[in-house]
């Protein structure tokens, strides 16, 4: 799960095209191979300008010029027959830059026609033509070149045709692997239910999907069609008339350069491949990275420290849950730090206790701060997220600049995480029962092993799992049974403190009911502190004790359930609580908040919710409210409080 | 599916694929120009007597198969002869007897030079691709490990350019710079060897395999460097990552518990798409180093038009790749829980 | 208006075959994704068809949009029996019938502009070959679904859009060629609760401008009943209860209907209810229980459940529930 991506998209470019540019001219390496490129490019086109010499004449060559080394007169030296090298290479660039384009086209073609058909197709037809792609494959292709080339004549036209007929099984994988996506994704069925035929489709909808990668593989397929057409001239299998890298070095190699030393001979050629390779692979990974982008981040770099760069406001302290306090958030703020862009102030200010047995409702829109929020308690933000105010209290420890060890301790045994099980958050390839042990394993002392797994039985069975689906893999669940298995999993080390992060979404009515009720009934049994997170006002409205608010990193409001139900003070609270549909009251009309959530990266200087607030005045458009305490721990940030009170 | 379906069914594929390949071996060599039937009749080293025992072994007065009696020229023949009196049957009855025919050049039995050189290349590519999946997942495992540093930044270009070298001309700049530092210049042993003791011909041999081998891990260490990478970035952006880590575990845990064998699953694949592409490496490395393995008898076998030899070395080395390909295959869905419930 | 009924679905089965047949096994089995169905849909009329994933109600719009063929039974549509139509036939219908699909991030391709997407079903049917005629369909089609004013909309590109905005630029697409029938399929399930408001109130704004029925497809009774003149709730490819909107949510007679609306959450903390909790999950629709396929997880089964396959019983004119204990 990116969190970054979710809550902060990126700036979006005007086309595809020039966005496709800008992306791709600040990728230094791929920049690198396209300038290379266009040097090799040039020098084949105009070798008859640039080559000082006419590599296929003889004249005014001596017996004394015989591997001569690099001199004024030439560059790179003179080879076997006292040749100028340099005018080699130059003219090498030419045929290895036509066979490489033209059995790349050819490559390609067939390739890309069977890839297209076969995914778009299905049925018998691609079980047909995969089939054959794959024996293709599995077949070792130099040496069947190289008989088709030893069998024929080795003409440059030949070799192009051999390298090109048997070189298009990659595209044809690629190619199919990519219709079939983009056959699956639900704007080709939109196009078939507006009643565009099969040839529309492939055209309008499959094509301009399926041609950026298709221009990548084509890049490699260039590159590798170069390389098989010197290890052929180099094997000796080359049009004797026509001069490239992989003849000059089978001359070289055969004809004694090693012995007399001739280095420049066997260099010089050999440098041509790896430029124009190097060239085409640089271009083809930056291609691949620019249409194919990934953040490069991951879980295991290493997160920012946490600063105290943020003064705080006044920290609410919750009187509604009479309870010993677990956990007591104070003035947390997160920042993501990205090069080059201002930072985005995920949360800001947020404040709140959770005492024993509470649960707490954490709601808000998509890309309102709440997944940033409870994974900066853990500290497992991603590595642009920064922790620059507050503290995360959990049993005196401030998670905010707790040492290694004193997360890794208290990660799970102290505070657990239910993730969205239904989601990937279970290791597709180890065990259920495996997965809780581990869990165990690390924090708890262990007797034995059938004690172990006793306990992973017991905690399976608490959640309502048989006990022979402990050694079951995660895909032969059902996303009800994953789910159930999730919440095993956190309550295994028996902790304080349990998130649970949308754990109901992308279930089914009825299998989400069954896992609240079972969250329900556990958190009572075992006296839980539950944070739960969630969009959805109703099930906050039948299973939480408080709930917290949050639109645009910020807290909007935070008090007991009933408080907010029935005296909201906030106008995003009232105006969610009107779009949200009540069985009780069927005919009234439904309303919605007008406009979008503001993007963190991008806030309005005032009251964030300004911009879709029913109710904003001037002044919410410049400051921004402080949070007010209403009493009883109801806290609200919006200015109208302060007049109506006042 | 289960297991002893998924085994049955790529296994009955490797045959039928194996079975393409004769078929493709035998009329490969009968619809080109260079006809090695008539080539046979006209090739000067061989005996007039010779050249009448290889014609009624394989059959080489008979049609090629039911309805064409030759293919370049393009013959019709007659249809209703006997199946099992054609050449392409008894080309395959040959086969399953281990006749692979007699090489012009030598005027050995093809089948005899193949085995001695199958374990001197299986020692090759066996020790070049282990070495190259060590090292590269290795270095992709640390690159991944610490993306977006320098470490990363270097390894990523190390790789691209070991992935734009071309083998031969790698293995002769390694063989150039060998020369002159003591390596031997070529071979499998150094001439005579056989009589001294067994410890000094290991000796000999590993020292005869440093270059080639140091040729072949440079060139594929790349890609599997590259890849293990990404395949490594994607696994530890996964969810169930943050789970690890949310549960405590030290990263070095997570990496050894719950990422690198779900990053290898990729590899596996790669490893088994490669296998074709190892053997092209081969032919070069044993070319350069005049390395006497199945490579080398392609080589030698171009050179000097010797088709018996050629078709049966093409043979031998398909049928090898694909045998490889199912044992990774069958690998793969050991690995993968998910492959045997599909 | 003598005939007023849009669409009418009679006996409406579609079946997957599951699985490859093994080379050993000659017996065939089948996904019964639709077993049964049977509708009728007055003109102006919008529909609720409500179930959990795995009931059947999107294989049952995917074949009344025939992109699925019928396995029996058939459908008429204004009168005319549409189930075996030739492909010409069935082009001409897609500019009667129209979709909207579930996914607005999914459903747009992200390398068109907008007006290309709106324009795209005008030029598949080669109606109006006039650009500026064209450009002014577009334009009023994307006004009519929103996207106010439209001019600002027609050179984007759907990354650059809202969930919310994507949804409108689908239902554009399917309002240009002015179609009788919509299907909507789970239209504001992947948007924000704070604006799939506004998303249900264009739909219904829309069968009250244009007179366009409506199948509302959703697993979420919740949202329903502020547009629906009807509901339907299907369990295992077959309808189980339907009646009027005020009928099912106020006094469900079917067990499942019943325990559908319970678990229901209330966005009231004072009105914590008794929820009816079915336990196990739908079982999957190649094996069907025998008897009525809901006795498995009905609370209120009896014996005879288990033995007898219960038909539609009539509670009222309107009014209908597939249960036996209802039988007088």
């Amino acid at each position: 799960m990116a969190i970054q991506e979710l809550e902060l998209k990126p700036a979006v470019p005007a086309s595809p095209l020039s966005g496709f540019w800008n992306v791709f001219r600040k990728n230094r390496l791929a920049i690198a191979g396209l300038g290379m490129l266009v040097v090799i490019v040039v020098a084949a086109v105009f070798a008859d300008f640039i080559a000082p010499y006419d590599p296929r004449s003889y004249a005014g060559i001596g017996a004394g010029d015989i591997y001569q080394p690099p001199s004024a007169q030439h560059w790179f030296g003179t080879d076997d027959a006292g040749k100028d090298v340099f005018s080699g290479f130059i003219y090498g660039a030419r045929n290895s830059l036509i066979v490489g384009f033209f059995a790349a086209f050819i490559s390609i073609f067939i390739g890309g026609t069977f890839g297209i058909v076969a995914g778009f197709y299905g049925g018998r037809i691609e079980n047909f033509l995969m089939r054959f792609t794959d024996t293709m494959l599995v077949i070792p292709d130099l040496p069947l070149i190289v008989i088709f080339v030893a069998l024929t004549e080795p003409s440059l036209w030949n070799i192009i045709l051999v390298i090109g007929l048997l070189g298009w099984t990659t595209t044809a994988r690629v190619v199919r692997s990519q219709t079939l996506a983009v056959k699956s994704r639900k704007f080709v069925l939109r196009a078939r239910a507006i009643g565009a035929g099969n040839w529309h489709i492939i055209v309008h909808h499959v094509l301009p999907l399926v041609m950026p990668i298709l221009v990548v593989n084509a890049i490699l397929v260039i590159s590798l069609a170069i390389l098989s057409e010197s290890t052929l001239a180099f094997l000796g299998l080359s049009d004797p008339l026509a001069i490239s890298w992989g003849q000059m070095l089978n001359f070289a190699f055969g004809r004694g350069a090693m012995s007399v030393g001739a280095w420049w001979a066997l260099v010089a050629p050999g440098f041509g491949i790896v430029w124009v390779v190097l060239a085409l692979t640089l271009l083809g990974n930056g291609l691949e990275q620019v249409l194919n982008p990934r953040l490069e981040a991951h879980h295991l770099m290493p997160g920012q420290p946490t600063v105290q760069k943020e003064a705080g406001e006044v920290p609410s302290r919750s009187a509604f849950v009479k309870t010993p306090v677990v956990l007591e958030v104070q003035n947390l703020s997160v920042e993501y730090v990205n090069e080059g862009m201002p930072p985005a102030r995920a949360v800001q200010n947020v404040s709140f206790q959770l005492h024993e047995g509470e649960m707490m409702g954490l709601v808000g829109e998509s890309g309102c701060g709440k997944t940033t929020l409870i994974m900066a308690l853990n500290r497992l933000l991603p590595s642009a997220g920064q922790i620059v105010g507050g503290k995360v209290l959990f049993n005196g420890v401030d998670m905010a600049t707790a040492s290694d060890e004193e997360l890794a301790d208290i990660r799970w045994s102290g505070i657990s995480i239910i993730f969205q099980g239904a989601m990937n958050a279970l290791n597709p390839v180890r065990t259920v029962g495996d997965q809780i042990a581990e869990a165990i394993r690390k924090h708890l002392p262990i007797e034995s092993e059938a004690a172990l797994e006793a306990r992973v039985t017991e905690l399976l069975e608490l959640v309502g799992i048989s006990a022979e689906h402990k050694d079951h893999y995660p895909h032969q669940y059902s996303g009800g049974m994953r789910q159930r298995a999730m919440i095993a999993m956190a309550l295994s080390c028996s902790p304080q403190v349990v998130i649970a992060d949308e754990p109901t979404t992308a279930l089914d009515v009825m299998i989400q009911a069954q896992i609240l009720e079972l969250l329900d009934e556990l958190r009572r049994r075992l006296g839980l502190a539950v944070i739960f997170v969630t969009h959805d006002l109703g099930v906050v409205a039948e299973m939480c004790d408080t709930v917290l608010v949050m639109y645009g990193g910020v807290t909007a409001e935070y008090a007991d359930v009933d408080t907010i139900y029935n005296q909201p003070r906030h106008p995003y609270t009232q105006e969610l609580l009107k779009a949200f549909p009540d069985l009780s009251n069927p005919e009234k009309r439904l309303s919605s908040i007008p406009g979008y959530p503001p993007k963190l990266d991008s806030l309005p200087p005032g009251c964030r919710f300004a911009p879709r607030c029913p109710l904003a005045f001037d002044r919410c458009k410049t400051e921004l409210p402080r949070l007010h305490e209403l009493g009883n721990g109801h806290v609200v940030s919006c200015h109208l409080v302060e007049t109506s009170s006042a | 599916m289960n297991r002893y379906r998924y085994l049955l069914k790529k296994t009955g594929w490797a045959l039928l694929t194996i079975l393409f390949v004769l078929v493709l071996n035998f009329f490969l060599f009968r619809i080109l120009p260079g006809d090695p039937a008539r080539a046979l009749t006209r090739d000067p080293r061989m005996k007039a007597e010779a050249r009448e025992i290889l014609r009624v072994r394989f059959g080489l007065d008979k049609p090629v198969i039911n309805c064409f009696e030759t293919l370049t020229p393009l013959k019709l023949g007659d249809c209703r002869v006997n199946p099992f009196e054609t050449q392409f049957f008894i080309y395959i009855k040959n086969l399953l007897q281990g006749e692979l025919g007699i090489s012009y050049k030598t005027n050995r039995p093809v089948a005899d030079i193949l085995a001695e050189r199958l374990w001197n290349t299986v020692l090759l590519i066996g020790a070049g691709q282990i070495l190259s999946i060590v090292v590269g997942v290795a270095f992709g495992v640390f690159a991944a490990w610490k993306a977006r540093t320098a470490i990363d930044y270097g390894a990523l270009i190390t790789g691209l350019v070991a992935w734009s070298l071309p083998t031969f001309w790698l293995g002769i700049i390694l063989l150039f710079w060998g020369s002159t530092h003591g390596f031997p210049i070529g071979g499998k042993a150094t001439p005579g060897s056989s009589t001294y003791p067994l410890l000094y011909q290991i000796g000999d041999v590993a020292n005869h395999m440093i270059l080639p081998t140091l040729t072949y891990i440079i060139v594929y260490m790349g890609e599997y460097m590259l890849v293990m990478r990404s395949s490594l970035l994607d696994v530890l952006a996964e969810d169930y990552i943050l789970t690890a880590k949310a549960k405590g575990l030290s990263a070095f845990q997570i990496l050894k518990d719950h990422a690198i064998k779900n990053a290898m699953l990729p590899i596996v694949t790669l490893i088994a798409i490669n296998l074709g592409f190892t053997v092209a490496g081969a032919v070069q490395i044993e070319a350069v180093f005049s390395w006497p393995g199945l490579g080398g008898a392609i080589f030698e076998a171009v050179e000097s038009r010797d088709y018996p030899l050629l078709q049966g070395t093409f043979l031998l080395i398909a049928v090898s790749v694909i045998l490889a390909n199912l044992i990774a295959d069958l690998t793969y869905s050991y690995l993968d829980p998910r492959v045997q419930t599909e | 208006m003598p005939n007023d009924i849009i669409l009418e679905i009679r006996s409406l089965k579609k079946y997957f075959a599951a699985g490859s047949r093994g080379w050993f096994s000659r017996r065939e089995r089948f996904v019964h994704a639709v077993d049964g169905v049977d509708l009728q849909l007055r003109r102006g009329e919008v529909i609720a068809l409500v179930g959990e994933s795995g009931c059947g109600k999107s294989t049952l719009a995917l074949t009344l949009m025939l992109l699925e063929e019928a396995s029996e039974g058939s459908i008429l549509f204004e009168g005319k029996d549409i189930t075996r139509a030739s492909p010409q036939e069935r082009k001409a219908l897609r500019q009667r019938i129209q979709m909207v699909f579930q996914d607005p991030y999914e459903s747009l391709n992200p390398t068109q502009t907008i007006e290309e997407i709106v324009s795209e079903p005008l030029a598949v049917h080669g109606l109006t070959p006039n650009a500026n005629e064209r450009r002014e369909r577009v334009i009023r089609a994307l006004e009519d679904a929103g996207l106010k004013p439209a001019a600002d909309y027609l050179y984007r590109y759907p990354h650059q859009l809202s969930g919310g905005q994507r949804q409108r630029v689908v239902i554009a697409g399917a309002l240009v060629l002015e179609p009788h029938l919509l299907i909507a399929d789970e239209p504001v399930s992947m948007l924000d609760v704070s604006i799939r408001a506004e998303i249900i109130n264009l739909l219904a704004d829309l069968r009250q401008t244009r007179g366009i029925s409506v199948i509302f497809i959703t697993h979420d009774l919740g949202t329903v009943g502020y547009f629906a003149d009807r509901v339907a709730v299907m369990y295992l490819g077959r309808i189980v209860e339907i009646g009027t909107m005020r009928e099912v949510l106020q006094d469900p007679k079917h067990p499942y209907t019943q325990a559908l609306l319970s678990v229901i959450p209330v966005p009231n903390p004072r009105l914590r209810r008794k929820r009816i909790i079915l336990q196990g999950e739908t079982p999957n629709p190649i094996d069907l229980p025998g008897g009525c396929r809901f006795h498995p997880r009905c609370p209120l089964a009896i014996e005879a459940c288990k033995h007898t396959d219960p038909s539609l019983i009539k509670i009222s004119s309107s009014h209908q529930a597939a249960c036996l204990l209802l039988q007088p």
